[in-house]
């Protein structure tokens, strides 16, 4: 793509941030976000082989909570989609079989979180298994979402009019997200989401500043933010370059 | 049973704060809403998954 986007950062983390963007209609915002959610690849288990299991859940359950630990996803292009690594989890109680027990075959991939707990095992129980983790889409399950909690708003801007009228009533006014003011970026949480406590006995105007949205992006923590909204913009325009091929005469 | 991996309304993983959660506010006397926002559990969907958590292998696991 050969346009270029305005891209500003408000606050900026390793597995959360928030930007705005200016330029973009809401339609493609709408886009970048979708993408987000549902078109990142990003690795989570898939099938797991149980050897033994004598604790207290059944394999299916464990099955469900070892897809949901989040795996490290391995730079773009090292995998394709359907490849498969291999973990391996083998713990005795009593103790808990933590996610960082898991044993991966493949340094690239590794679990994000060592803390989760799996299954707390009682004097005897034991636990182990083999686990097939494969890089899949978020449309194709949950746990293969690479951003949770995505959205974004309009970017706001205040523009103090004129004092108010000597008697009225001081009435809060309460906007969330990211506010414009003389060209500044104000988070809302700065002056507790409530612009008559930044402004007191003043009128202000509120209005949206066109084709621009401050987007909030979380991830699991497969990957950074940086990396998941690269890769989602990317996916939308290998999906528009795949259009554009199929429908030229 | 055992405290969910992820948050079941936004995928937020909270599992990982469970063991401290518990720990502070269950047994300890910390004030829960301190306790959460200490460990970055922001939002009351992620919350809740916390708060209104009970473990229950203890209870289950005579029963093998």
């Amino acid at each position: 793509m050969s346009e270029e986007y305005d891209v500003e950062f408000v606050e900026r983390g390793d597995r959360e941030a928030r930007f705005l963007v200016r330029g973009i209609t809401p339609g493609f915002a709408n886009g970048i976000r979708r993408a987000m959610v549902a078109d990142v690849p990003t690795m989570a288990i898939d099938t797991v082989r149980f050897i033994e299991n004598s604790s207290v859940m059944f394999d299916e359950q464990l099955a469900l909570r070892l897809g949901l630990v989040p795996l490290t996803t391995p730079p773009e292009g090292e995998f394709v989609e359907d490849d498969t690594v291999t973990l391996s989890i083998d713990v005795e109680g009593p103790a808990t079989a933590y996610s960082g027990d898991l044993v991966s075959s493949d340094s690239l991939v590794e679990p994000a979180d060592e803390n989760v707990p799996i299954i707390e095992l009682k004097d005897g129980q034991r636990l182990e298994a083999e686990a097939d983790a494969r890089l899949e889409r978020g449309k194709d399950h949950a746990k293969h979402q690479g951003g949770v909690a995505v959205g974004y708003r309009h970017l706001q801007r205040v523009e103090v009019v004129d004092d108010l009228p000597e008697f009225q009533e001081p009435e809060s006014q309460i906007v969330r997200g990211v506010v414009e003011e003389n060209g500044e970026l104000v988070p809302t949480s700065e002056f507790d989401h409530d612009l008559s406590t930044r402004h007191p006995g003043k009128e202000i105007r509120l209005e949206d500043v066109p084709n621009a949205f401050v987007f909030h992006v979380e991830t699991d923590g497969s990957f950074s933010v940086e990396e998941l909204v690269t890769r989602a913009v990317d996916s939308i325009e290998a999906r528009a370059t795949e259009l554009e091929d199929a429908v030229q005469l | 049973m055992m405290v969910p991996v992820r948050c079941f309304t936004c995928g937020n993983v909270v599992g990982e704060h469970w063991e401290e959660f518990d720990e502070r506010a269950n047994q300890g006397d910390e004030d829960p809403q301190k306790v959460l926002d200490e460990l970055g559990v922001d939002r009351y969907c992620c919350r809740r998954m916390l708060v209104s958590h009970t473990d229950l292998v203890d209870v289950v696991s005579p029963y093998q």
